[in-house]
């Protein structure tokens, strides 16, 4: 490969993700403040929340393959952390945002301790049964999460000293939150780590006896994944303003995972582009009433017929990394991808 | 012994049987197909909402009920069957129909397939608990001795019992029986002696919703609870129990649905309503901690 070539492909992938940048915090913010509907605004944030919860979830039901049936459990708990330590301690934005996602890692980590040692299906039963735990206990401690009637947050995000009321700037701290997050998760994705997830996942037994250490890598990824979680729950708590089980139900894990599953599973462009489309399609289809929900179903049920390898698959989520960053890869990094 | 003990033990022994009904369901389509089927759930509530339609329509006596939700379950078992699990049944060798690929598509399928069920039902019906009729409410309270209990304990108690002895007529003495537990066994053997691998799935599937749907009629009238969203809980619950039994073994998931039904009513004397859920959670996570293979369930390679 010559040198010429090298540098178009990183001027090729510095314009995508200038570009990228651009959209999210230029081009978006600016039609939403020029429709002037903060409702629409308030849709964009959930939006970008989700596309985080979508692609840290991709990274262990995508990437390592291990079907997660209760990620909402992770998302409440940072939600819930960064609610109860704002509104009983009183720590600023900084600090309930951080713990809100080192809490979710951790009890990722208690969760990935006992379960990691099962396979496929009753993994996913085990997650099942975390993520109903932890819902029957935030809606029946009443005396520390207030049970059905949900927490409230009524401090707005203060960022050294600023405080960030206006819906506009709300949109930004969560926008740069959700660039930051997920260009770690799409290193990591596209790193020695993600491709060492990837063989655990095509066969777990093959990758131990060639000296990766299952487990532990598994449980890296769980604490990782779960700890992005976290940090989105904890911008909601704080960008809502109102927080309650409700949202971290069964059904919430299954629209995470529908995500993950209608765009591509290992494939991180495609979660978030999953994540776009379920949180985006019933406000489109807000015409359908009631349906709107079984729309949801319907094209969850049609792309796994159709497009079994979801929207934008991960061999072509891979093609793209390889394109764009061959030139970082292709020299003296190149271990996991010749 | 204390006469509330006794009522509580025979309440969940009632609870139970509704657990044990619906595990059934889970654990002959999982030991055909090997896949778990996520809207078996719903099954449950067709049953009971066909069940209410009928007590609407026609006032019905209570026999004609139960056939109905039988049927309704029947039925839906074998449109999910056509709709959720056919499509990904490209191949008919045992790799492929066994094949994680299969599993994980059928699970999401059968998932996207729950929630249009429960969408359409909540769009006819409404979310909110439907009323039925004072005289179909089965909480008539019957004295025995010391002890009140009321006619659904009864209803539901029996006719599981009769529903459990017909299952076990179907799997040892009838054709359809004898090949859902041939193909179960090995289905490519199956296949090679003559078996039609697609009728034996459909009729597994018929036999487990049966079973469900009746439930779910039974459990709406004795609780008088019949909303789009009932069909969640049990079967979560009863799909604990079939993990606890061993996946694939029915005396399995039986007695550990009756265990887990006892459990949780006895635990109703400590915990209050909300809590009590965590018994079967917490059931599960033990259970996968430390038998991970179930308690009843046969030596798997791997889990």
């Amino acid at each position: 490969m010559t040198d010429n070539k090298l540098v178009s492909h990183s001027v090729r992938a510095n314009l995508l993700v200038l570009g990228l940048l651009a959209l999210v915090l230029g081009v978006v913010p600016g039609v939403l403040s020029f429709l002037g509907k903060s409702y629409y605004m308030q849709v964009a944030n959930s939006a970008l929340i989700y596309c985080v919860v979508a692609a840290s979830m991709n990274l262990i039901t995508g990437t390592a393959g291990l079907m997660c049936l209760g990620h909402a459990a992770f998302f409440g708990i940072g939600a819930y952390t960064a609610a109860l330590l704002n509104t009983h301690f009183g720590l600023p934005f900084l600090l309930t945002l951080p713990l809100g996602g080192v809490a979710a890692g951790l009890a990722g980590v208690l969760v990935a301790l006992p379960t990691m040692r099962l396979i496929s299906i009753y993994f996913a039963v085990a997650t099942l049964g975390v993520g109903e735990i932890v819902h029957v206990t935030l809606l029946n401690w009443v005396s520390l999460t207030r049970g059905p009637m949900g927490m409230q947050i009524y401090e707005p995000i203060t960022i050294f000293g600023h405080q960030f009321t206006g819906l506009l700037s709300i949109y930004y701290v969560i926008a740069v939150l959700a660039c930051v997050s997920i260009y770690l998760l799409w290193r990591m994705n596209h790193s020695y780590f993600g491709n060492a997830l990837r063989s655990v996942r095509e066969d777990d037994q093959c990758a131990e006896a060639m000296g990766i250490s299952v487990v532990k890598l598994k449980i890296q990824a769980f604490a990782a994944s779960t700890f992005f979680t976290g940090l989105a729950g904890a911008v909601l708590a704080h960008s809502a303003g109102y927080i309650s089980p409700d949202s971290f139900q069964f059904s919430e894990s299954i629209l995470i995972l529908t995500m993950v599953v209608v765009g591509g599973l290992g494939s991180l462009p495609g979660s978030i582009l999953g994540a776009l489309l379920l949180i985006l399609l019933p406000e489109v289809a807000r015409g359908l009433g009631d349906m709107r929900n079984v729309a949801v179903g319907v094209v969850m049920f049609l792309s796994i017929l159709l497009l079994p390898k979801g929207i934008f698959g991960e061999v072509s989520a891979i093609e793209v990394a390889r394109k764009l960053f061959n030139s970082a890869w292709d020299g003296r990094n190149a271990v996991g991808w010749k | 012994m204390d006469t509330y003990f006794l009522m509580q033990l025979i309440n969940g022994l009632s609870v139970g049987m509704i657990y044990a009904l619906i595990a059934i369901g889970f654990t002959l389509i999982f030991g055909v197909l090997n896949v778990v089927n996520f809207a078996h759930g719903e099954m449950y509530t067709i049953g009971a909402f066909a069940g209410l339609v009928c007590i609407n329509m026609i006032h019905a006596p209570l026999a004609i009920i139960i056939v109905a939700a039988l049927v309704a379950g029947g039925l839906s078992g074998i449109g999910l069957e056509r709709i959720a699990f056919k499509p990904f049944r490209r191949f008919q060798d045992e790799a492929s129909l066994k094949s994680r690929a299969m599993r994980e598509a059928t699970l999401l399928s059968s998932l996207a397939v729950s929630i249009i069920i429960k969408e359409v039902i909540q769009h006819f019906f409404g979310a909110e608990m439907q009323t039925i009729p004072g005289q179909y409410m089965l909480n008539n309270p019957i004295q025995v001795g010391p002890l009140s209990l009321s006619s659904g304990q009864f209803l539901i108690l029996g006719s599981s019992i009769l529903m459990l002895g017909g299952l076990q007529y179907v799997l040892y003495h009838t054709r359809i029986g004898l090949s859902i537990r041939a193909i179960s066994n090995n289905p490519l053997g199956a296949k090679y002696v003559g078996l039609s691998v697609d009728k034996t799935i459909i009729s597994t599937f018929a036999v487990g919703s049966m079973l469900g749907g009746a439930a779910g009629i039974m459990v709406g009238l004795y609780y008088g609870a019949i909303f789009p969203t009932m069909g969640f809980t049990p079967s979560i619950k009863a799909f604990v129990a079939m993990v606890m039994g061993g996946l694939s073994s029915i005396p399995g998931a039986v007695i550990c649905s009756l265990i887990l039904g006892v459990c949780e009513s006895l635990a109703t004397n400590y915990l209050t309503q909300g809590w009590s859920d965590m018994v079967a959670y917490s059931f599960l996570i033990v259970t996968l901690i430390f038998f991970p293979q179930g308690i009843f369930g046969s030596r798997r390679e791997r889990v």
